[in-house]
């Protein structure tokens, strides 16, 4: 799940819900406190959650299909290819 | 029937606030007019810029000297393919101008303390992108335009514009802020469209089971593109789909924020420019040889990878925090979590499916399309480029010349075409089973993917690109009938699916006239690259339901 919102630290302010690009969450401020993040394959990581939720109660984890490939730089060089 | 529960009455309609959306309201309401302005989601954090950028085109004269030396590296540039060029002298002319008034609002356009231009840039040569810290834009510019009076309708995504005779009259928008979805009218007297890139058309390439995870935003489903079409406005450039490319499998613009070398796996650099990571320049390969990344997987040379290894500290801390001010904030993150650092780690960079940037409205030099009051701005504009430079410039211009309809008197009355597209919305709520958005919207991918991709290593022609077209009418058909949506969400996005469908279908169009092979677009059928047709723009739009088409010369 793309945003994932600490239940304690939350204030309920429904900020995060206003400002998300996407409507990744839902927030029904008369009946709930914590919004849900009811459509996660929506999220765009735009981190704009993240940077505007003023209880830092929002961390992005990125599902695995959006992993980074990477290496160690020091292996880009020429490879000794067994000889034919 | 969804109710109609709100109507405004304005001088100028803005649809979208994002980058030009709002540099048009502001520039309207200078001069005097009422405007309101409708976005999809909200301003502060909405569209591609909604969380920063970092790189503005401009012509800043005391560094410059004469405006062509910014005007000839612009069109050596990716994405100088289809500008006309009063209309890029136009903006360059008024770049800094926009320049200065965003960094007395508050965007620090000077981050070094002067102005500055580094990067996508070739070595000895002058550099054109203005380095500036974008991060707080998109909060900036809605301020700005709050306090100037333009009535800003968040969570309000525009489904149709209207015409009467004379010009545009209004646009109806879909209110999802809640559950349940109401109808919006705007009467004005022109209307500036501004919804940016377009997402979404095609299959995702680095995850194709993740339709969200694209380089630029993907509530940019070129709604206002579509809207227009349906009205009878010029669409041009259509057939020329652009491939950005970035780190995989996280898709992101900003490659021209990373200081570092695109390296084959032996670690010889892919292009030509630089050998070690250039500040200043950054690394012009992939501007360029846009394929390269794609070119490499598929001759079995690859991945390319961009390596930042041999960068200084210092420049590794700038660059860390030049990617806060593009608003790469979730890849910084990411990375701390993951341990990659790009000082010891190489990234790998790939190309992302093709989307329309470069291709909308057909825009004169005050950014008015052929519809009298209805304006085009920023990515969506299809005969200039320039990405925020542009976007900001010529939202401003745009905004700045629908003020002068303030004049006119408004047209009071429901649109004639407004009660039908209502109905139609609502038949979409009222189906209680059908095709959901996603069903359609993957659909739709396949088949643009299938029949109408463009390069490398995928080459469209006539026989494939008529099947394409018949295939989107069979799926037209079915999503007239099918499509259905629970709540307020899924309507936005059904609607948003419709009109990529209708993108598709001009696109496609366009591609089939395009008889020769050019850039990204290469036909099977016609190999080689006819130079008669290198400064033709093909113009095309829909009359009493039937597509015309039209060539015209590149202005120049
Ligand atoms: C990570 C990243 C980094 C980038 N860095 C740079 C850079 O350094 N330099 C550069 O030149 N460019 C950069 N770009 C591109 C730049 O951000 C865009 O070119 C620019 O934002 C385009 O402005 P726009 O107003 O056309 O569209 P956007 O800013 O995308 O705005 C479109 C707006 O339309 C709204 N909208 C969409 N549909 C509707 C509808 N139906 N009704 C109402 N509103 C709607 C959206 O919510 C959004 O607010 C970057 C892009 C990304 C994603
Ligand atoms: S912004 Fe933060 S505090 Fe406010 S509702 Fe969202 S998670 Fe809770
Ligand atoms: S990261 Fe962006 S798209 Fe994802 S939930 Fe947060 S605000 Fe929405």
């Amino acid at each position: 799940m793309p945003p994932v919102i600490n239940t304690e630290a939350c204030l309920g302010c429904g900020i995060c819900a206003d400002v998300c690009p996407l409507q990744v969450f839902r927030h029904n401020k008369v009946t709930d406190k914590v919004p849900e993040v009811k459509r996660p394959y929506e999220c765009w990581h735009c981190n704009a959650c993240v940077l505007d939720c003023p209880a830092h109660a929002i961390e992005l984890r990125l599902p695995l299909t959006h992993m980074l490939l990477y290496v160690d730089a020091d292996t880009l060089k020429p490879r000794d290819l067994p000889a034919r | 029937m969804i109710p109609l529960k709100k109507q405004y009455e304005a001088d100028v309609a803005v649809i979208g606030g994002g980058i030009a959306g709002l540099m048009a309201a502001i520039a309207a309401a200078d001069k005097g007019a009422r405007v309101v302005l409708l976005d999809k989601a909200n301003t502060k954090r909405s569209g591609a810029g909604a969380t920063g950028n970092d790189h503005f085109l401009c012509w800043i004269p005391e560094k410059h000297g004469d405006i062509s030396v910014v005007y000839n590296e612009f069109m050596d540039s990716q994405n100088a393919t289809s500008n006309d060029t009063p209309l890029v002298m136009r903006f360059l002319e008024t770049s800094p101008k926009i320049v200065n008034m965003w960094n007395d609002w508050g965007i620090n356009m000077k981050p070094t303390g002067d102005f500055h231009f580094e990067g996508h840039a070739y070595p000895g040569r002058p550099r054109i992108f203005l380095k500036y810290d974008g991060h707080n834009q998109k909060k900036v510019l809605t301020e700005q335009a709050k306090k100037r009076g333009v009535q800003i309708l968040n969570h309000a995504p525009v489904l149709e514009m209207f015409r009467n005779e004379e010009g545009v009259s209004g646009v109806l928008a879909l209110d999802v802020s809640g559950d349940e979805p109401s109808f919006i009218m705007v009467h004005a007297k022109a209307v500036v469209a501004a919804t940016g890139y377009v997402s979404r058309l095609f299959t995702t390439d680095p995850t194709p089971s993740q339709m969200f995870n694209t380089n630029m935003c993907p509530s940019g489903t070129g709604d206002s593109i579509a809207q227009a079409w349906r009205i009878g406005t010029y669409l041009v450039n259509m057939e020329k789909t652009y491939r950005h490319a970035g780190p995989r499998f996280l898709a992101r613009c900003g490659k021209a924020t990373w200081i570092g070398v695109y390296r084959y796996p032996d670690g010889r650099p892919v292009g030509p420019f630089i050998t070690k990571p250039d500040v200043e320049t950054g690394d012009m390969t992939s501007d360029v040889w846009s394929s390269a990344f794609t070119d490499l997987k598929l001759s079995g040379r690859g991945p390319a990878y961009m390596d930042c290894s041999g960068a200084s500290r210092e420049d590794l801390e700038h660059m860390r925090w030049a990617m806060k001010c593009e608003g790469l904030t979730a890849l910084l993150d990411y990375m701390d979590k993951e341990g990659i650092d790009p000082g010891r780690h190489a990234v790998e960079f790939g190309q992302y499916e093709a989307n329309l940037v470069t291709n909308g409205i057909e825009i004169d030099i005050n950014g008015e399309s052929n519809v009298r009051g209805l304006f085009a701005a920023g990515d969506m504009m299809g005969n200039i480029s320039g990405d925020i430079g542009a976007a900001a410039v010529y939202g401003w211009i745009a905004g700045h010349h629908a003020a002068d309809y303030q004049h006119l008197a408004l047209d009071e009355g429901m649109p004639a075409q407004a009660g039908e597209r209502m109905a139609f919305y609502s038949a979409i709520y009222e189906r209680k089973t059908g095709a959901s958005w996603q069903e359609a919207n993957f659909a739709l991918q396949q088949i643009m993917t299938e029949y109408a991709d463009c390069g490398p290593h995928r080459v469209r022609s006539d026989t494939m690109l008529s099947a394409g077209i018949k295939y989107l009418g069979d799926l037209r058909r079915k999503m007239e009938k099918e499509l259905y949506a629970s709540d307020a969400h899924e309507l936005m996005r059904a609607a948003e699916v419709i009109n990529l469908l209708d993108l598709g279908q001009a696109l496609m169009v366009s591609a089939r006239e395009r008889k020769e092979s050019r850039g990204r677009h290469i036909r099977s059928d016609y190999t080689f690259t006819n130079p008669l047709l290198r400064d033709k723009f093909l113009r095309v739009w829909q009359e009493n339901g039937e597509v015309k088409m039209a060539w015209r010369d590149r202005l120049i």
